[in-house]
């Protein structure tokens, strides 16, 4: 019966499996980088920054261009690229945060959307596709790894994991034990209150803008290499990415941490499934949705106006 | 907790018992549309070439759409970020109904309204259940979902089987139109006239009881609940009509473009969507057509003159950030405000400029 | 908009946008001249292929081939009435065709320089299209009754050839095409320079299965037409009996690790893997392999056309060298240097500053769209009416081109596949060099087999 359910599904044997795991592993600190990166804004401004992934793409795009075509440094690129990155986001958060501060999360949501098509249009301008063109970034460390079971792990790989793994600790540090942090939790309630307490509001929410655009560069760079350096892909990959935080309902970047390596790993183990290898692109969608339906079964009352 | 910017200080669905003025006003206003539509009707087509008539098919069926999502952004406060999924769903219906039946067109459109309208309604009930950011979210998830399953079963190409789609053809097949559509300029005409009929339909949704209770539910939920009104029920009808005229849309489009194939639904989409919208204003009925013209005619008119349609996508990035920061209700109410502030500036019309009237609506 | 009236709040819109621009100039407005060439089928070396345009072209023309050999009239400028060719092109985010109109474009002023066709200028209109079937409609409607195109010469468009074949053929334009949907090989009214994906994928396999694995792996973009693409290279593996597996990927892809590995894993050490997919996709897959050291776990890897760019050999390093085989159904520019290959590069460098690819295969197969199209035209006597013209394309027929193995015809049969006879190339040092020479796709291939016994019958070279 068992055997018949396999060959039904042509299930691959665990043997086959192992590797797939490890690649798993690498596609979840992937998803884990622009997840943790959104939720460390959204919990100490409200925002959900869906202009990560773009700010990102942006920033390794000129690191790609100072690289291939001023012959920088690449070290030095990409220290520009993480400073751009931030620049841009903390330029967005000075300039329409205070405006949409008091409106509702979905408007200040919505808005990043916005500054995500200019990025978008910007970059399809700058850097064309013309005549098949395609670009990439290797980072030195892909050349060094080593091996586990039969799978070649790249020191990337590990960088990548190692980075989710580093944010994820430091922002429930920080955001539990730090003064700052206290003051940006209690700003993402309520930023009035918190402003007649005396926290020095703007000051607070610039540290917050540009640490996010600081991780979006990062981010950026990693996911150049491992990913693609493309701009449309790297912009939208925040919505699989956007799955895991999801899946914590915002709140908890622990959970969207291993929310992101399981869904990671659930979309590669389905790869070798080839009835299923098409779908598996669904996983952090159908992950998410199913997570939320079951999450959100109690109903709620919103006590605001809805929309815009 | 938001207040400030939004609008509220305008009725946006039903005036309360009409006086007479009023009444009469309807009337002009009335007569005023009816002589616009059968301008577009005839002249359009005279004068347009055929590249633009087929731009301009297109914004009668993106019409549709954006007031599918007007509906829910604008009077429910229901924000959807997968209406291009729904399109496409509509559209994968028509198809499939036009290569396997003989169906006429106006049935297919019914019917792949009325599929529509029942998956949208099936992922609209758990999702409901959701508020603001997670609803939107979680249509961003299934929109995702949906364009993936779409790129993998694949449009309907004159096959058979369940998905009608039989990879190895040589030679893909069009689409049918209606027998009285079969040319460009017809099947103009005829898109305009499905959109009419839908235009109409939510008008009357918006003029009667449900358009009352929707605004009573954006306004507030609990007050509505308090009212005696069963907010789920409404929410759900705005979101079945909503996905049965964006699933007719898709049977449209079907007949206009003839080929159909899953990367022209793209997840994206969904969002430059939602920029018209609320760019065109999506409190307004007229902010539908104004959000259809951005996304389907300007792109038309910036390609036929060389310009890259990045530069659209920066000025959709722009409008966004513009609407919510400053103009919440977008073009229709913006631009007879900045006329009427304008011509009041250079005194000529001191008057009451009858364009702002139309954009108090 | 009206930004200037929402007096408040407006300024930080203004400010946004200013400040935006200014770190767009600050971020890469250094190199922002270069972005126009920073791009190519020669694309990563774009900066040596635009360099190159330049730097061999002046070794071009100190060799005998003279640019105004392109005209019939060397010096003297075309006056008469312009004739009016018209030509579709994909151009969007990821799928760029711009450099093949744009090197027809630099042919053209070319001609036109010098003598032009009998006096008369060409002037070519192009119409670009996102991947939607409306535009592609709406823009050959808009070639035709505005911009009064004769022919439509030069389309590289992903759809265009299944959406306006119906409409070329009751004008009774016969179009010219570097094209990809079926339609470009299958129908009376339309001729390609290229092979397209199909064929493309077959020469692969082909060169693959000659290697004798013991079983071949064929992936694919999961895009509509899979199932007629992957129909050529099974049918090339059944006639060796070699089993094949056909598998399709979601483009873009996120997960090439896993793709990578699962595609190994299905090969089989003695395995051979052929990849159909866009040059971005490609390098995705294959860098992937690399890290995960995978590229010696199968026999030996494939790659239809788009993989046959310097880019890629520079980008996937020496590791592939000789190791990945990939069809080409252009010679290639390094090591191919005749007086065609010469007037390429120098009408390049004189007059296709807008290819932004340079040196590549789009502005290869744009050169030789735009050569036929002149050649057939010089041996028309005006006047150039849509007929006349038509019928001089139609006529083609035995061109040579230094460019393709064979000669090229279209003439009037119900299908056409005139380029099917191809190189083989593989990475070396950073460059892609052929590795074999020019060799017939297989008739194992029922398409390739139906095409040529037409062509027997038509009295046209069926080509292997």
């Amino acid at each position: 019966m068992h055997s018949l359910l396999l060959m039904a599904l042509s299930l691959p044997s665990w043997q086959d499996e192992q590797p797939f795991l490890v690649t798993g592993l690498a596609l979840g600190g992937v998803y884990a980088l622009s997840g943790v990166g959104m939720i460390v804004l959204y919990r100490t401004t409200g925002v959900l920054n869906l202009s990560f992934g773009a700010v990102g793409a942006f920033g390794a795009l000129i690191a790609w261009q100072l690289i291939n075509h001023s012959g920088m440094n690449q070290w030095l690129a990409y220290l520009i690229c993480v400073l751009f990155a931030g620049a841009v986001t903390l330029a967005y958060g000075m300039i329409f945060g205070p405006p949409l501060a008091r409106r509702d999360p979905l408007v200040k949501t919505t808005a990043t959307l916005g500054l995500t098509l200019i990025l978008l249009g910007v970059m399809d301008l700058l850097w064309t596709s013309s005549g098949g063109a395609s670009r990439s970034i290797t980072l030195p460390t892909d050349n060094h790894g080593f091996l586990i079971g039969q799978v070649q792990v790249t020191t990337t790989d590990v960088i990548a994991l190692a980075v989710g793994v580093v944010l994820t600790v430091v922002t429930t540090v920080f955001l539990r034990f730090t003064k700052l942090g206290t003051a940006m939790r209690a700003m993402a309630n309520d930023r009035e209150i918190t402003a007649t307490l005396g926290v020095p509001v703007r000051r607070v929410e610039a540290a917050a803008w540009f640490g996010c655009g600081i991780l979006s560069g990062i981010a950026g760079i990693l996911l150049a290499d491992l990913v693609a350096l493309d701009a449309t892909t790297l912009t939208f990959l925040v919505i699989s990415s956007l799955a895991a935080a999801l899946i914590a309902r915002l709140s908890s970047v622990v959970v969207t941490f291993i929310a992101a390596i399981v869904v990671g790993v659930v979309d590669a183990m389905v790869t070798p499934i080839t009835s299923l290898t098409n779908y598996r692109d669904m996983t952090p969608f159908v992950l998410a949705a199913v997570a939320l339906l079951i999450l959100n079964r109690r109903r709620v009352l919103s006590l605001s106006r809805q929309g815009f | 907790m938001e207040t400030a910017q939004a609008p509220q200080n305008v009725p946006s669905a039903s005036p309360p018992a009409a006086p007479p003025r009023v009444e009469r006003d309807l009337l002009i206003r009335g007569a005023v549309i009816t002589v616009l539509i059968a301008a577009v009707l005839i002249v359009l087509p005279q004068v347009l070439s055929l590249y633009y008539i087929d731009a301009m098919t297109q914004v009668a069926v993106y019409a549709v759409v954006a007031l599918g999502l007007g509906v829910l952004v604008g009077r429910v406060g229901l924000v959807s970020l997968g209406q291009a999924a729904v399109l496409a769903i509509g559209a994968w219906v028509a198809a499939r109904l036009l290569f396997g039946t003989g169906l006429p067109y106006e049935l297919v459109l019914l019917a792949s309204g009325v599929i529509t309208m029942l998956l949208g309604t099936l992922v609209g009930l758990p999702a409901l259940r959701m508020r603001g950011l997670y609803l939107a979210l979680i249509t961003l998830m299934l929109a995702g979902a949906i364009t993936v399953v779409l790129s993998s079963i694949n449009f309907p190409n004159g096959g058979t089987g369940f998905a009608g789609y039989n990879g190895s053809q040589v030679h893909i097949p069009p689409l049918r139109r209606p027998s009285i559509a079969q040319t460009d300029p017809a099947y103009f005409r005829y898109s305009v006239i499905v959109g009419v009929v839908m235009f109409l339909l939510v008008l009357v949704h918006v003029r009667t009881r449900p358009g009352r209770a929707w605004a009573a539910i954006r306004q507030s939920e609990p007050a509505a609940l308090a009212a005696g009104i069963n907010t789920t029920a409404y929410k759900l009808w705005a979101f079945a009509l909503a996905s049965f005229i964006t699933g007719v849309a898709g049977g449209v489009l079907a007949g206009a473009v003839k080929y159909l194939y899953a990367f022209d639904f793209q997840t994206q989409d969904s969002i430059t969507l939602l920029a018209v919208v609320l760019m065109g204003g999506a409190y307004s009925m007229w902010g539908a057509i104004v959000a259809a013209l951005l996304m389907q005619l300007l792109p038309a008119i910036l390609n036929n003159v060389g310009l890259s349609p990045d530069w659209l996508t920066i000025i959709f990035g722009i409008g966004v950030l513009q609407v919510l920061t400053t103009a919440p209700r977008g073009i229709v109410d913006q631009v007879p405000r900045d006329l009427g502030r304008l011509a009041r500036r250079i005194g000529i019309l001191g008057r009451r400029s009858p364009t702002r009237e139309e954009a108090a609506r | 908009m009206s930004i200037s009236n929402v007096v408040p709040r407006a300024r930080g819109g203004l400010a946004f946008v200013a400040i935006f621009a200014l770190l767009a100039l600050a971020g890469c407005g250094g190199s922002s001249n270069n972005t126009s060439s920073s791009a190519g089928g020669g694309s990563a070396s774009s900066s040596s292929a635009a360099a190159g345009g330049t730097a061999t072209s002046g070794g071009g023309s100190s060799s005998s081939v003279n640019i105004s050999s392109c005209g019939s009239k060397p010096g003297v400028a075309a006056t008469g009435s312009p004739i009016n060719i018209g030509t579709i092109d994909t151009k969007q985010p990821g799928t760029d065709f711009s450099d093949g109109p744009n090197m027809i474009n630099a042919y053209f002023q070319c001609v036109n320089a010098n003598g032009g066709i009998n006096g008369h200028p060409l002037k070519l209109f192009v119409q670009y299209d996102q991947t939607q079937p409306a535009q592609v409609a709406a823009a050959a409607k808009q070639l035709i009754q505005s911009d009064h195109v004769v022919a439509i010469d030069g389309v590289f468009d992903l759809l265009e050839c299944t959406v306006d074949q119906a409409y070329w053929k009751q004008l009774g334009i016969y179009e010219m095409d570097a094209g990809i949907a079926p339609e470009c090989w299958s129908t009376p009214n339309s001729a390609a320079v290229n092979m397209g994906p199909r064929y493309s994928s077959d020469g692969a396999v082909q060169y693959g299965l000659a290697q004798h694995p013991s079983k071949v792996v064929f992936v694919q973009s999961n895009v509509p037409g899979t199932g007629y693409i992957a129909a050529g290279p099974k049918a090339l593996a059944d006639a060796s009996h070699v089993p094949i597996t056909e598998l399709t990927e979601n483009v873009p892809i996120t997960d090439a690790n896993s793709v990578a590995l699962n595609l190994v894993n299905s090969a089989g050490p003695n395995g051979w893997v052929v990849l159909n997919f866009t040059p971005p996709e490609a390098l995705v897959i294959l860098q992937a392999a690399q890290k995960l050291g995978l590229e010696d776990r199968v026999k030996g890897w494939g790659c239809s056309t788009p993989c046959n760019t310097d880019f890629l050999a520079k980008a996937l390093g020496p590791k592939w060298d000789h190791k990945l085989f990939v069809n080409a159904e252009l010679a290639s520019p390094d090591d191919h240097n005749g007086p065609e290959f010469q007037l390429y590069k120098a009408i390049l460098a004189k007059y296709g500053s807008s290819v932004a690819g340079g040196v590549g295969s789009f502005s290869q197969m744009g050169f030789v769209l735009a050569k036929f199209l002149v050649q057939a035209l010089e041996k028309t006597k005006p006047p150039y009416t849509m007929a006349t013209v038509n019928k001089a394309i139609v006529g083609i027929k035995d061109y040579t081109t230094e460019m393709e193995c064979k000669p090229w015809t279209y003439g009037h049969i119900a299908l056409h596949i005139p380029n099917n006879v191809d190189y083989t190339t593989t990475p070396s040092n950073g460059k892609m060099v052929t590795a074999q020479g020019c060799t017939a796709i297989s008739n194992a291939d029922p398409q390739i087999a139906q095409y040529r016994s037409a062509a027997k019958a038509a009295g046209i070279n069926p080509g292997g």
